[in-house]
């Protein structure tokens, strides 16, 4: 893991002191709520329905074990004892008050943890592949290029203040499990020809109330000149963007009514005027960054375990458990896991206190010290022996972390909706909840197998519905919260935004609905298609038809009931 | 700066009765305006039944805020209970006068019992 310097201890002490006396100066009165607002947002602390909720990064979504007991520690002794894990990889405590916040941040920067860059008109934290550095899929570690953004862009002079937020994510992975095509930047890690190391750069990719795929601009950028390049398609929205309609103002809006063509033309002509070698790091900087990344010292391990074979043999929760949550590891003897944060009926991306101090000891004991934060709101232990999983899984199903749903019906990515947002304009959480209760049958999971379910309470997007395989959205009609669903989102390489099926229904319909569209990928279905490969060689149309009549059916049934 | 939340009731028409809703400066919980300052017991919020009071009980609450004790204070139309509660009328107002749904042991509803 990479571990702060002393120009980053420094850095992140300051701006807590800073803050620290930004919020003495709000309690006294002499910033006013609006002086004091936009420098709240830049240290990740919101004020929402019931209370403050304040954000912390966790750069490209890599924790250690020591991080999270803080973390409990803060849930447990500042908030109502738990946390959030959110689809940026990050962490929202949603009960933090005021005048306890330069306390919480104090513990945080105890453990190279902070709020910095979680808000406002920023580049965000950079977000990455859940599985970097051990998928069996991946050519190159993504996090080195994120921790370098990190570096790059935390309080860059010029870009502190954007027309609007700016969010990159990186791959070093064929198949994109970090959503890069609904990014501002989507890097992809990869090899020209010659097999010199590059990314490929995609620009304007974002959801929210204007969803749009990100367009390639370079197909291949030679690696050690990234910042240089990231730099002029940041000046080039920083000049252009929009900031005269916040609604128009990312720069998926400005490629698009720019062009691709013309807005690739734009950057590379800022490219050309740059003195790259000034902006780009150097070889030294970017070499020590990687070490931090370098292969922990794994041992030297047969590629099966005759002790997990065996045990799985014995007991079948185990069995499914590694079936469905574990994940190829580049590294023979080895599998990495993805811990569902999703028990049916739970809150998605919940954890508690309790749950962060055990999880934080299995990491430790089970993963080298390392975990991971996932953008569907779930955790991943990175490093498992695979002789050792019998007994990890008797310890998370301890602490009910063992659900094994991973990429299921029942691992539904949700924001946190009407129940905390001030945003919100309909419920999120209770509609996961329902649905997840009307799929909770393991059986029946495993035979719908993956489909990824995105809610999102408001029109911003944060659930990710428009990627959803099939994606909802709550909106607020006639005094009432009201869902529209759509299929055939993807976040992955083959990123698609969603279509919708018909009206808006009632929250109380919604898991209904869902049963309509599974029933009809099942029967449509054919071999072994999972549910996103279906609607793509059928169509929505059956879709539509099917959900047409389950409307019409609910509405008899209402006329009926009056 | 752009609004970045949705301030004010969204309820149409009529909006009265009301009461006044914020968010407190230092806990940052929903508060009510009382007949006397502030309180966290909705039960308690002064009722607005005319719009001279509404009017005087808004620009209370925007003294409020000015002198730095609450945040976004606005108007919240009610229905009133048998026992004479006040009940916001739309929901989103519902969900900060209760606490979250998801969560029946936190926010008011968990420190003033079930709020009708």
């Amino acid at each position: 893991m990479y571990r702060y310097d002393e120009f980053d201890e420094r850095f992140v002490r300051e701006r807590v002191d800073q803050f620290r006396t930004q919020i003495a100066r709000r309690l006294d009165g002499s910033l006013s709520e609006d002086e004091f607002k936009p420098l709240r947002l830049k240290n990740g602390l919101y004020l929402q329905l019931h209370a403050y909720m304040l954000r912390i990064a966790v750069p490209y979504g890599t924790m250690s074990g020591r991080q999270l007991r803080q973390l409990a520690k803060i849930a447990r002794e500042y908030d109502k004892g738990y946390g959030h894990f959110t689809t940026r990889q990050n962490l929202q405590f949603n009960w933090p008050k005021l005048k306890d916040i330069p306390a919480i941040l104090d513990l945080l920067a105890d453990v190279e943890m902070h709020a910095i860059q979680t808000s406002g008109n920023c580049i965000r934290n950079t977000t990455a592949d859940q599985f970097s550095g051990v998928a069996a899929d991946e050519s190159e570690d993504p996090r080195p290029t994120a921790e370098l953004l990190r570096q790059w862009s935390s309080q860059h002079p010029e870009f502190v203040w954007l027309p609007r937020k700016f969010k990159i994510a990186v791959t070093g992975a064929e198949h994109d499990r970090a959503a890069i095509k609904v990014h501002d930047i989507g890097l992809k890690l990869k090899r020209n020809e010659a097999g010199e190391p590059g990314y490929e750069i995609s620009v304007g990719g974002g959801l929210g109330r204007t969803p749009m795929i990100g367009k390639v601009i370079r197909e291949f950028l030679p690696k050690d000149e990234l910042l240089a390049y990231v730099e002029a398609i940041m000046r080039v929205y920083n000049a252009e963007g929009r900031r005269d309609n916040k609604f128009k103002a990312r720069v998926k809006i400005l490629v698009h009514e720019t062009g691709a063509e013309e807005f690739t033309r734009r950057v590379e002509d800022e490219y050309a005027k740059l003195d790259g070698p000034t902006i780009n790091a150097p070889q030294e900087e970017i070499e020590r960054i990687a070490a931090y990344f370098a292969a922990p010292d794994y041992e030297d391990l047969p590629a099966e375990s005759v002790t997990l074979d065996s045990a799985r043999r014995e007991d079948a929760g185990l069995d499914r458990f590694v079936e469905q949550n574990g994940f190829a590891h580049k590294q023979p003897g080895y599998i990495a896991f993805t811990v569902s944060l999703k028990p049916v009926g739970g809150v998605p991306g919940d954890m508690s206190a309790d749950q962060m101090d055990a999880f934080a000891d299995i990491a430790e004991k089970y993963s080298l010290g390392e975990l991971r934060v996932t953008h569907s709101q779930n955790l991943v232990l990175p490093y498992v022996k695979k002789d050792d999983v019998p007994a990890l899984y008797t310890e998370l199903k301890a602490h009910g972390l063992a659900t094994a749903n991973a990429g299921l019906v029942t691992d539904i990515i949700a924001c946190p909706g009407l129940d905390y947002c001030a945003l919100a304009t309909a419920k999120s959480i209770p509609i996961a909840q329902e649905i997840a209760k009307t799929f909770a049958d393991d059986a029946r999971q495993k035979e719908i197998g993956e489909l990824p379910i995105k809610i999102s309470g408001c029109i911003n997007a944060c659930g990710h519905h428009h990627v959803g395989a099939i994606g909802i959205l709550g909106l607020e009609k006639g005094g009432r919260e009201n869902y529209q669903i759509t299929i055939g989102g993807d976040a992955t390489e083959h990123a698609s935004l969603g279509e919708r099926l018909g009206p808006g229904i009632d929250g109380e319909d919604v898991p209904g609905a869902i049963e309509a569209i599974v029933e009809t990928y099942l029967g449509e279905k054919q071999g072994s298609e999972s549910f996103i490969e279906t609607v793509r060689r059928v169509g929505a149309d059956p879709f539509k038809t099917r959900f047409a009549s389950f409307v019409e059916e609910r509405s008899k049934a209402l006329e009926a009931a009056e | 700066m752009a609004k970045d939340h949705r301030a004010g009731s969204k309820v149409k028409g009529d909006k009265l009765p009301a009461i006044l809703m914020a968010s407190d400066l230092l806990e940052g919980d929903t508060v009510f305006l009382f007949k006397d300052g502030w309180t966290r017991d909705s039960r308690e919020a002064r009722i607005a039944y005319d719009q001279e009071t509404a009017d005087a009980m808004e620009a209370e609450g925007k003294g409020a805020a000015a002198a730095n004790a609450v945040v976004d204070p606005y108007l919240v139309p009610v229905e009133l209970t048998e026992d004479g509660h006040p009940v916001a009328r739309h929901f989103r107002d519902v969900m900060r006068q209760k606490g979250p749904s998801v969560h029946l042991d936190m926010g008011k509803q968990a420190d003033f019992g079930p709020i009708a």
